[in-house]
């Protein structure tokens, strides 16, 4: 009898075990999924997304929202600007009868990302539209959680370009339009304004001339800094990717699977940070709370400038109780810079009625009227070529005239690197960097060990 | 009366039990057995959370692990591990036995004296973390400013590899002595007061009695808080994800932490998938190794 229920023990947990086993090759996770008839007759023409404002080629009845239905959007917009996330969506939800979009604060980029992939693989509780921080768009677009909003944006006849070509490609991944660029800002230097008065310095356009102007506004006594001349935000690679781009710097080769981080060119840059790092003409942030910390420091001038996202604009003019000058990020050899913020996209596991009421919220949030509100109370950019060339660019830059430096730059802000690797090279880079920057350690060494991390990363992904 | 020619008696009251079992085996099959072996599986794949194929890559995976790039962040992981729960232990164990003996005398004054001790148990974990978020800030945090009272320069408390996982022991461990001075305390009541009035009667002094009677006696309360804690600190996560994410540098990146990188952050089941196999054949072997060791030196009042 023994031997009988052992068998038959061992028989249930068998199947357990055999079940757990079985279906190889598919996650199991595509059960939401409907086979979006409406992408198939668009036919993924592989239109490029100059095309896309023509005549709409697809049935925009397919596109339509016919019943009543609530949505969710999920955001990384903090409480600050809590107010114009509750006055955009009630403006739309009282603009028409069918849809009810419930905005939904997830955390940030990270957590965002985090929760969507998560849902992506369970394939449910999705968001009907979401936000993504731009360097997500790529491993977005090749796992496939993306909607190609290609057709959508030609049965609606959506005027897509006017974007900027750099937006579009920003948002797109292979020729499929993936996202719609929604709030978008690029780094620069906060600078204190009446120091810089008072000392005759301005914020240096070369490189070259970095040494000489952090001599000037730092404040170093015996060994003691009693002002930092600027703050690299270390726990971000973006803000120091582009000192790499501009010196010639390959993050990511041709060959798509290694890294020219080794390289002199990049290594001296390295040097270079260590040196000021040393001197005390700037600090590495790095930590859970050094972006805290950072704006603090710069608040209580305990460091003459800090290299940002635009997008705080606002909330460091308001804070500060002096003038906030912005200037862009020193050059190499080009002056270029990329573009951050965040996308919005529609998750493909949807089913069509939810995309549908998906494409009607994501169209407002992108149109230039929205796009306006963000940019005037926020530090975020306009992103229509109808603002940036017209007269309303010129009021907009009445009211903040701050942002001259970015309206003079704006062709030269380029979207991210796109690589399926990206966000795991992104990672092993910047705690390298922190490290060498923030412990005494072997340079060379470090450098070897993260080349070599990257490459096999590179090589994997 | 007719007898059942199939099925002994015996044999229908083990159908009976079985039945009776089921819905646990059940439970116990979907919820456990099968995530495991699902785990085995995903291991051998390429699968990247993101897409919904995978194909079956071998050994590749766990050649990372132990001949690749996965071997250096392996060892740093479990090392941090290890120091992490060796500091959870000694604050659990020591603090706790500590504070029982402290506040082990049963009147009103003591009593709000441990629940003050043991309140921060009842603190939830994430509410806690931001806390002392704030209390280790560099710049604004009380601790630096109470250092900066008495003449000491201020700590990068969650910056520096140095001081980061002593940050986080800072926070489990107060909410966790807490915890351990409650089982010490009920246990050392549940000590009969005999031995002690022999040991007196005897002219034993107090160290002797708390050496040669208290803490045998508490040993089996120890076994149990060891293997608790040792258990619960070697997949600590919460408070790392909180204070420091795994930094600076990987100076804090427990087990779990680095598998929810690798799954949630770089999106690699494959790869997090190795490192839980591996995590979890640790905590096997070293659970089992605990209970083998201690079946000698346990004394139990029986």
């Amino acid at each position: 009898m023994k031997k009988a229920l052992a068998i038959m023990l061992t028989a249930a947990m068998g199947c357990g075990m055999l079940s757990g086993c079985s279906g190889g090759g598919s996650t199991g996770g595509g059960a939401v999924q409907q086979t979006t008839q409406a992408a198939q007759a668009a036919g993924d023409s592989g239109s490029s997304s100059g095309e896309t404002s023509a005549a709409p080629a697809v049935d925009a009845s397919m596109y339509e929202v016919t019943e009543p239905i609530t949505i969710q959007w999920w955001h990384s917009i903090e409480d600050q600007n809590a107010q114009t996330v509750e006055d955009v969506v009630s403006a739309f939800n009282s603009s028409q009868d069918l849809i009810t979009v419930e905005a939904v604060y997830v955390g940030s980029y990270g957590q965002v990302n985090e929760a969507l992939v998560a849902a992506h693989a369970a394939g449910t509780g999705l968001p009907a539209v979401t936000v993504a921080n731009t360097p997500y768009v790529a491993e977005y677009g090749a796992g496939g959680l993306t909607e190609d909003l290609t057709p959508y944006i030609q049965a609606t006849g959506f005027d897509i370009d006017d974007f900027g070509k750099g937006l579009i490609d920003a948002s797109s991944y292979e020729g499929k339009q993936v996202a719609l660029p929604f709030l978008i800002s690029t780094q620069v230097i906060y600078y204190n304004k009446d120091i810089a008065d008072e000392l005759g310095v301005t914020v240096p356009e070369k490189w070259d001339d970095m040494e000489s102007f952090l001599e000037k506004v730092s404040v170093v006594n015996n060994g003691t800094v009693e002002r930092y001349g600027t703050v690299v935000p270390g726990w971000d690679q973006w803000y120091f990717e582009t000192f790499y781009l501009n010196k010639g710097v390959n993050i990511i080769n041709d060959d798509r699977i290694s890294t020219d981080l080794d390289s002199d060119a990049a290594v001296e840059l390295v040097y270079q940070f260590k040196d000021w790092c040393d001197k005390g003409y700037m600090y590495w942030a790095n930590g859970t709370d050094a972006s805290s910390i950072m704006r603090q420091n710069f608040i209580d001038k305990k460091t003459f400038s800090v290299m940002h996202t635009s997008s705080l604009y606002n909330n460091y003019v308001d804070k500060c109780d002096f003038e906030v000058g912005m200037a862009w990020l020193p050059g190499g050899e080009t002056k270029d810079q990329e573009i951050g913020g965040c996308v919005l996209l529609i998750p493909s596991k949807n089913d069509q009625a939810t995309k549908n009421a998906a494409w009607q919220f994501l169209s407002y949030l992108c149109s230039k009227e929205v796009n306006m509100t963000w940019a005037k109370e926020t530090g975020y950019i306009p992103t229509r070529n109808s603002v940036l060339q017209t007269e309303e660019g010129v009021k907009f830059l009445e009211e903040k005239p701050a942002f001259q430096c970015i309206f003079d730059n704006l062709d030269l802000i380029n979207p991210r690197i796109q690589h399926p690797g990206w966000n795991q090279l992104a990672t092993i880079w910047k705690n390298y960097m922190a490290e060498i920057m923030i412990e005494d350690v072997d340079i060379p060494s470090k450098i070897e060990d993260m080349v070599e991390e990257i490459n096999e990363v590179l090589e994997d992904s | 009366m007719e007898q059942n020619t199939f099925l002994k008696p015996r044999t229908i009251s083990a159908i009976k039990d079985f039945i009776c079992v089921l819905p646990a085996l059940v439970f116990l099959g979907i919820f456990t057995y099968y995530p495991i072996c699902k785990l085995i599986q995903i291991s051998f794949t390429d699968w990247n959370l993101l897409n919904d194929t995978w194909n079956y890559v071998g050994l590749k995976n766990w050649i990372w692990l132990f001949n690749g790039s996965g071997t250096k962040h392996l060892l740093n992981s479990l090392k941090v591990t290890v120091l992490y729960s060796i500091g959870e232990l000694t604050i659990t164990l020591l603090g706790g036995l500590a504070f029982a003996l402290i506040f082990g005398r049963l009147n009103k004054t003591f009593s709000i004296m441990r629940a003050i001790v043991f309140m921060p148990k009842y603190v939830a974990m994430s509410s806690a973390a931001v806390v002392f978020l704030w209390i280790l800030n560099t710049d604004t945090g009380i601790l630096n400013y109470l250092l900066n009272c008495v003449g000491l320069p201020s700590v990068d408390w969650l910056g520096n590899r140095n001081t980061a996982l002593l940050s986080v022991l800072m926070l489990t461990g107060w909410r966790a002595i807490g915890y351990g001075m409650m089982i010490y305390l009920s246990a050392m009541i549940g000590i009969s007061k005999d031995y002690y009035e022999a040991a007196s009667l005897d002219g034993a002094t107090a160290v002797q009695s708390f050496f040669k009677i208290t803490l045998p006696m508490l040993s089996p309360t120890t076994l149990f808080l060891f293997v608790t804690t040792f258990i619960s600190s070697m997949k600590v996560f919460q408070s790392v994800d909180i204070l420091t994410s795994g930094g600076p540098y990987r100076a804090t990146e427990v087990f779990v932490y680095t598998i929810y990188k690798y799954a949630m952050e770089d999106f690699r089941m494959d790869r997090a998938s190795v490192v839980a196999i591996a995590f979890f054949v640790l905590l096997l072997v070293v659970t089992a190794s605990t209970f083998k060791i201690s079946n000698s030196s346990v004394h139990y009042d029986s």
